[in-house]
């Protein structure tokens, strides 16, 4: 016998997606909404007060510590999750699938680059440590790289000196690096000291969300590779480039739609944290993270951490939610 | 039951150990900080954390009684006696404490003075602002015969030069100048020098000898005549200062108030966060909370009203709350810009909402409480965006869809836009509150303006370098000098004139006012002042602020006041249950 009835997976489905549709058009058209009250616009006669439904003014949600409405500041933290943290999920996601599809299909051995390319690469990674002999060894290879790519048409043992680059273990090699350090003592490390311009920000976001999405790509595009219709694709006669691109690449990118929700709720709860800690962003940005800061100076301001708590418990979940329905 | 009074006998044992400790314990008072007095040179004195902890190591000839608001005689024997010469000079003539001694047992002499007025004044030392705020101390007479007695010279006649010759930290010379060496240049002379002579090997050496010691870090190289010694310094962690066992102020009977040193231990924690520091204070970490906010002190007190356990004291204070502008930037050069910008500032309502309602607005930088000196005529700085816009336009500012532009001399050069960078301490909600304000109030005006929380180890480095175009901060004054020289006077740019405003009169006026003795005259200059300093704009006061001091209830004796810091920590004592009183 049983005395409760679980919800069915479509209906909570349903629900996670309109919760997530919600949060974008809150963020998407926060400037747009007829709000009572203009954002980031402190009102010095109610300073720190739970909700107020009856009296005017009516601070629905109530206010912050500097008299700010917080409905106002939760609908535009919303902008938050929608003009940083989804779009770095999506350069996350896009860096992990090219890595972990290139480091999966190619393996050590599957690349094999010219004389020419080694030279370039090897001038670019010179100039870029700043090794003794700077811009001018660099030139010289560069130089090497030129007379290389010149020659290997004319030179037969030019054009078939060749060696293969070794892209799993520089890819495992990048992963592991990124894994020694924990993410938010990297994020906080590289954003401390002045706010970070939007642009900036979103790269360093990315930059440490690519590892999950690009170990998932790579271990399916590890199976994907061996697939008869990968060898049909060979067998036609397609390069290797175009084989990888249009035919392992689309099936290898299948996780990610499991993974891209829950790096999204990643990257949301590590940006709360930056605004919470008052790092990364400047203190006129709405976040839902800094509303939750708040409470460190006001900690009877329960409002603050039901509302933007609320709000950021109920996003997460989502995610997870549509995540587990996406497996 | 034969071993019964054995049982007896350790328990009253143990009982009177934990009375020892537990008087021991109450003879160490625990204070919070904010923030790291940063460095403790008596030269450079950066923040009020660095004056409370210098007091403790050093004496002074004089020295603020906190019970009575009046200068009492601490190094020196009594207050000192004032003889006008001519029309512009007066004579201070001062006799210090025959039981003044060094901790080596020296007598503490006037040429120790001597040699103190000459280091703040001497080139090659970061004594920027000691020497500003000395400079009318022309020059120090010696008696040979009487080595306790010395009369300064100094310009001007001013009644207050009874308490401004006697305000500093008396340094020993056999510290620093074993040799004497300083003793063959003048106080003019050393006053004269804006540099180091490139061949005078003298000064060379004591500059060398004192960068040496580096008394900013290492104050136990520079020692005083205080009753405190600093026994450990944990950077942004606590300060301890242990009493000494024998100080040359014991055998005063009566002690006077200004040379009492009441707890055996006096330790600094540095808190930044308020909530933290109220609730140590709860839990009897901390026995002394001063300048708390408005909202935590109201907190405080309703969550103590059960049980009690503190007292909360409230007074009016001579800290002023104020914002600046950087005169040098190219926007904010013209004072009509600088005024309309004032006026987007809120001050009742930033009162009203960062100190629920406590505080006293004000026209300027003379407290309204002096009321012979402040000018009454004057209308206080209000809200009136109407007005800003309209002085924005008098001042050639022309408002555009991008905001506000104004075109420069030649005109095809590119028109300057109104943008602003407003710089703040990020430690203090209020004035995140007041960035907010002015931001919201500027942004409706369509002036974009960046804010710039700031650490409060880094916000006077970044105030210093002109790294603002706007900042919210706090200076403190008091009720017996007027003397503007550190905040307005293009002597102290940029050390501590942040705005970098001055004009040749606004110059003059500061010097008139600081050695014009006559009240009458006095009162006319200082009203000027105030009216030029409201035209001109470089500041924009907004209201003085009230101390709020919490402390342990049984902790007596800490005589709150408006003077900072507010408490007296060295007169403290606990008021133990059993009725004894702690001390040293």
């Amino acid at each position: 016998m049983t005395f409760t009835s679980r919800p069915r997976p479509a209906a909570l489905r349903r629900l996670a997606i309109g919760w997530l549709v919600m949060v974008g058009a809150a963020g998407l058209l926060a400037p747009w909404l007829p709000l009572p009250f203009a954002v980031g616009v402190p009102d010095l006669l109610h300073l720190a007060e739970p909700p107020a439904w009856t009296t005017a003014p009516r601070h629905w949600l109530g206010t912050d510590l500097f008299g700010r409405d917080v409905l106002t500041e939760l609908l535009f933290g919303a902008r938050q999750v929608v003009v940083l943290s989804l779009p770095a999920t999506a350069l996350a996601a896009l860096a992990g699938a090219l890595a972990g599809g290139s480091a999966g299909f190619w393996g050590n051995r599957g690349c094999r680059l010219p004389l020419a390319a080694w030279l370039l690469g090897l001038a670019g990674a010179w100039w870029l440590a700043v090794l003794p002999g700077g811009g001018h060894a660099a030139a010289g290879l560069l130089g090497a790289a030129a007379l290389a790519g010149w020659a290997a048409p004319r030179l037969p043992w030019v054009s078939r000196a060749q060696w293969p680059l070794p892209l799993d273990s520089l890819f495992q090699a990048a992963i592991t690096l990124l894994g020694a350090v924990p993410r938010l003592v990297l994020v906080l490390t590289l954003a401390a000291g002045p706010p970070l311009p939007m642009g900036q920000l979103l790269l360093l976001l990315g930059a440490v969300a690519w590892p999950e999405p690009a170990r998932q790509v790579r271990a399916q595009m590890l199976q994907v590779r061996t697939l008869p219709f990968v060898e049909a694709a060979r067998a036609v006669g397609l390069s290797p480039t175009q084989v990888w691109l249009r035919h392992a690449l689309p099936h290898a990118c299948r996780p990610l739609r499991a993974v891209v929700p829950l790096s999204l709720a990643g990257l949301i709860g590590l940006e709360t944290t930056l605004a919470f800690l008052g790092v990364g962003r400047p203190p006129d940005v709405a976040s839902w993270g800094q509303l939750l800061g708040m409470v460190r100076q006001e900690p009877s301001a329960w409002w603050l951490v039901a509302s933007a708590g609320g709000a950021l418990l109920l996003t997460l979940l989502a995610l997870q939610q549509v995540a587990r329905s996406n497996r | 039951m034969k071993y019964a009074w054995i049982i007896l006998l350790l328990a009253i044992g143990g009982c009177m150990c934990s009375s020892v400790d537990k008087h021991q314990n109450h003879s160490i008072v625990r204070v919070r900080w904010v923030r790291d007095p940063e460095n403790l040179s008596p030269l450079v004195q950066p923040n009020q954390n660095a004056v409370e902890a210098l007091g403790l190591l050093h004496c002074s000839l004089l020295q603020l009684d906190f019970a009575t608001g009046e200068h009492m005689p601490s190094l020196a024997d009594s207050l000192p006696r004032l003889r006008l010469i001519g029309d512009s000079l007066t004579e201070v003539q001062y006799q210090l404490r025959q039981e003044a001694t060094w901790d080596n047992g020296r007598p503490v002499l006037a040429s120790d003075v001597a040699f103190t007025l000459k280091l703040y004044q001497c080139p090659g030392l970061p004594n920027e602002k000691a020497k500003a705020q000395l400079s009318f101390i022309r020059a120090v007479k010696l008696y040979p015969a009487y080595p306790r007695r010395f009369t300064l010279v100094c310009r001007g006649q001013v009644p207050g030069f009874s308490y401004e010759t006697g305000d500093f930290p008396i340094l020993p010379e056999a510290a620093l100048d074993a040799k004497h060496t300083l003793r063959s240049y003048s106080l003019a002379q050393l006053a004269r020098l804006s540099s180091l002579p490139p061949r005078d090997t003298t000064l060379t050496a004591l500059v060398s000898r004192y960068q040496h010691a580096d008394p900013s870090h290492h104050p136990e190289r520079l020692p005083g005549c205080g009753a405190y010694r600093l026994v450990a310094w944990d950077i942004d962690r606590f300060l301890t200062f242990v009493r000494k066992p024998h100080w040359w102020a014991d055998t005063l009977r009566p002690a006077p108030f200004v040379l009492q040193a009441k707890p055996r231990q006096l330790t600094y924690v540095i808190i930044s966060d308020e909530n933290t520091a109220a609730l140590a204070l709860r839990r009897h970490e901390l026995d002394v909370l001063p300048q708390l906010s408005a909202r935590a002190f109201r907190r405080l007190r309703a969550a103590d009203s059960t049980d009690q356990e503190l007292s909360f004291y409230s007074i009016p204070s001579y800290e002023l709350l104020m914002a600046g502008f950087n005169t040098r930037r190219p926007m904010l050069r013209d004072s009509l810009t600088r005024q309309a910008l004032g006026q987007l500032f809120d001050p009742a309502q930033l009162q009203r909402a960062t100190q629920l309602g406590q505080g006293l607005r004000t026209v300027g930088l003379v407290h309204p409480h002096n009321w012979r000196y402040y000018n009454d005529s004057l209308p206080l700085p209000a809200y009136t965006p109407r007005r800003a816009a309209a002085l924005l336009r008098q001042a050639g500012w022309q408002r555009r869809l991008a905001g506000w532009v104004q075109t420069k001399n030649p005109p095809q050069a590119a028109p300057q836009a109104l943008t602003l960078r407003m710089r703040y301490r990020a430690d203090d909600p209020t004035f995140a509150t007041i960035a907010l304000q002015f931001r919201a109030a500027a942004a409706a005006l369509g002036i974009p303006v960046a804010l710039l929380p700031t650490e409060s180890s880094s916000f006077t480095k970044a105030l210093r370098e002109g790294d603002f175009d706007l900042y919210v901060r706090k200076v403190s004054s008091t009720p017996f000098t007027f003397d503007f020289t550190t905040l307005l006077h293009s002597r102290t740019i940029p050390e501590s004139n942040f705005t970098k405003f001055s004009t040749p009169t606004t110059d003059r006026l500061i010097e008139d006012i600081a050695t014009t003795g006559a009240p009458a005259q006095r009162r006319q200059l200082l009203r000027r002042f105030q009216a030029i300093v409201q035209a001109q704009a470089p500041l924009v006061p907004l209201f003085f602020l009230p101390y709020r001091l919490a402390a342990d209830r049984e902790l007596q004796h800490l005589y709150p006041s408006g003077y900072k810091p507010g408490y007296y920590a060295a007169a403290a004592t606990w008021n133990l249950a059993t009725g004894t009183v702690a001390a040293h």
